[in-house]
């Protein structure tokens, strides 16, 4: 299961993180030399974000790699901390899974409104609906190590700096 | 205010107990929201925050930066940078730490990444302090350091983000890291001279190059120098945006690891699924902070805080200078981006209401990243040195630290009395 997750994502994000930087490679070259833009780059690129971030949203929780605090760790007994990691995990899901809901109506309301982008009248709704699945994935990902401690990563330090 | 201040206890208690800072944040950003404003707005809020900071384009700039930093990282361009480098100063007592120095200098001007720096350096110029008979900690101090110098050269993940989250200008922000960065990496050396001088058994004197060889060097960094003219120069020269410097950045590193045949395309997968996913927790940690910040504003916390401080009666430069000393001393327990995107909420409007640049206050910000980054017990760049190098340990690497954070908070100091190290390269910009 964790393969096909970092397999499916991982091409999503990688795909769409590409296509971001080809777009903004060719666009300002177009623009700079050809005095030429892609039409409507800005808002392809907006809908990429969207794809890069919450198609990785799930791999990073697969792997522990949210910024976590653990200076406490060598004073808690194992117990203690197996349970306290459990109870993190969960409030992680709910968060997760309350946020993916909330995404999921915001593209209810977009699809009611016909919500597009501004030039190339793209429908946003399926974008959100598709952040909504994808939030709603890295909430069962925290609510599996939430039950079961023993397949859950150690947590990383990020990646950030 | 005292809402305010219990959503800062009720951060750090859920940090403690290992909630990870995003949702810390932004559990409690949205829980005050809701208890102060009501339930309804507060979900509002965080479903427009959401859709605003994913559908952005000028965050794009995000990991299009992280992108080039690690498709130059794969490309291996550090060895050439080492190899100059050295062939120039590796004969001095020290020169091999000198030579990572400003290896890591030049690493930093195509890569925005501390870590990445430190980790690339790591593999670069640890074997080669080990072959000469360099002393671990003196090796592992010296890439640590090193590598916090890729924050504050341009460009710079981290002024990206305060860019983003103060509304200060990207381009600014990395003009302003250029005199500050190369000044930050002199009183490297001036370190490395010291420890040297102390103890000459730590770094014994390479061999010395010719001038044949070290034009040969030169000629190997051609590839570093044509990518810092393109991206750096097109942002700085206003031909293009931080955000479209960015991208030809990132396809211009890509096209040199392609060129220097080290992508396939499993590692090409690799660098961009690393990249997505250093955005994705970059991002969950934007949103979130947004979120508290939202609910910080809501209350009277900044207005009582500027009120308070100017009833104190302290001069201006005392406050930032207060601010700094609160930062290096959260620094060394915290994570340096989080206790960032915690305080900027509260810091940020007071410092510009006192008068003062935000693009100088921006750059002490990374000053202050640059020493929480290599200062014991919570490092990142210490930890990150540790996993690469399990063999030198722990201790050692932080004995090799301490006069390199010295050496950082000196440079901090002249850079909290000298703004204009910082402000004069900006001033040019239009």
């Amino acid at each position: 299961m964790n393969k096909l997750i970092e397999k499916f994502c991982g091409l999503l994000a990688a795909g769409a993180l590409f296509a971001i930087m080809a777009l903004t490679f060719f666009d300002v070259g177009g623009r700079k030399i050809l005095s030429d833009s892609i039409p409507g780059s800005l808002e392809l690129t907006e809908l990429l974000m969207v794809v890069v971030i919450f198609a990785a949203l799930p791999l990073v929780s697969l792997r522990g790699e949210h910024i976590v605090f653990d200076s406490l760790d060598h004073y808690l007994a194992d117990s203690v901390r197996k349970t306290q990691r459990a109870i993190m995990q969960g409030i992680c899901a709910v968060m997760l899974l309350a946020l993916g809901y909330l995404m999921w109506q915001t593209g209810d309301q977009f699809l009611e409104t016909g919500e597009t982008t501004a030039q190339l009248k793209i429908l946003k709704a399926p974008f959100m609906y598709g952040m909504a699945v994808l939030c709603v994935l890295a909430g069962l990902i925290h609510l599996r190590f939430a039950f079961k401690p023993s397949v859950a990563p150690d947590d990383g330090e990020g990646v950030t700096l | 205010m005292t809402e305010a201040l219990i959503g800062f206890a009720a951060i750090f208690v859920l940090a403690l107990m290992r909630l990870p800072l995003a949702f810390a944040m932004g559990l409690v950003g949205i829980v005050g929201i809701g208890l102060t404003r009501g339930w309804m707005p507060a979900l509002a809020s965080t479903a427009q925050v959401v859709h605003e900071t994913g559908f952005a384009y000028t965050l794009s700039v995000i990991p299009l930066f992280i992108l080039m930093g690690n498709f130059v990282a794969k490309a291996g361009l550090a060895h050439e940078l080492f190899h100059a480098a050295y062939s120039f100063i590796g004969h001095l007592r020290g020169g091999l730490a000198h030579a990572t120095i400003a290896a890591c200098a030049g690493f930093g001007a195509i890569c925005g990444s501390s870590i990445a720096t430190a980790a690339t350096m790591s593999k670069v110029a640890y074997p080669s302090m080990k072959k000469l008979g360099y002393s671990d900690s003196l090796s592992t101090g010296v890439i640590a350091a090193g590598g916090t110098l890729g924050i504050m050269i341009p460009p710079s993940t981290i002024m990206v983000i305060y860019g983003i989250v103060t509304e200060t200008n990207i381009g600014k922000l990395f003009a302003a890291g250029v005199i500050p960065g190369i000044m930050t990496a002199l009183l490297l050396m001036v370190a490395v001279i010291f420890m040297t001088f102390l103890d000459p058994k730590h770094a014994p004197a390479g061999e010395k190059s010719t001038w044949s060889q070290r034009w040969a060097a030169l000629r190997g960094i051609w590839g570093v120098l044509l990518l810092v003219i393109v991206v750096l120069g097109g942002i700085y020269g206003g031909v293009f945006t931080a955000t479209e410097g960015a991208g030809i950045g990132a396809a211009g590193a890509f096209l040199f690891a392609l060129a220097r045949r080290r992508l396939t395309v499993q590692a090409t997968l690799e660098v961009l699924v690393e990249s997505a996913r250093t955005t994705a927790m970059l991002f969950t940690l934007l949103i979130a902070a947004t979120i508290f910040a939202n609910f910080v504003n809501f209350t009277s916390m900044p207005n009582d805080l500027k009120e308070w401080i100017t009833h104190l009666g302290l001069s201006p430069l005392m406050v930032v200078a207060a601010m700094m000393v609160i930062y290096v001393v959260l620094g060394t327990v915290m994570e340096e981006l989080t206790m960032v995107l915690l305080t900027i909420p509260l810091f940020f409007p007071i410092v510009v209401a006192l008068g003062f640049d935000p693009v100088w206050f921006g750059v002490l910000i990374v000053m202050v990243i640059q020493i929480g980054l290599i200062s014991p017990p919570v490092g990142m760049n210490l930890f990150v040195l540790n996993t690469l190098l399990p063999k030198v340990g722990l201790g050692n690497i932080f004995r090799g630290t301490w006069p390199f954070v010295f050496m950082q908070i000196v440079a901090l100091g002249i850079l909290l009395a000298v703004p204009s190290l910082s402000l004069w390269l900006p001033s040019f910009m239009n």
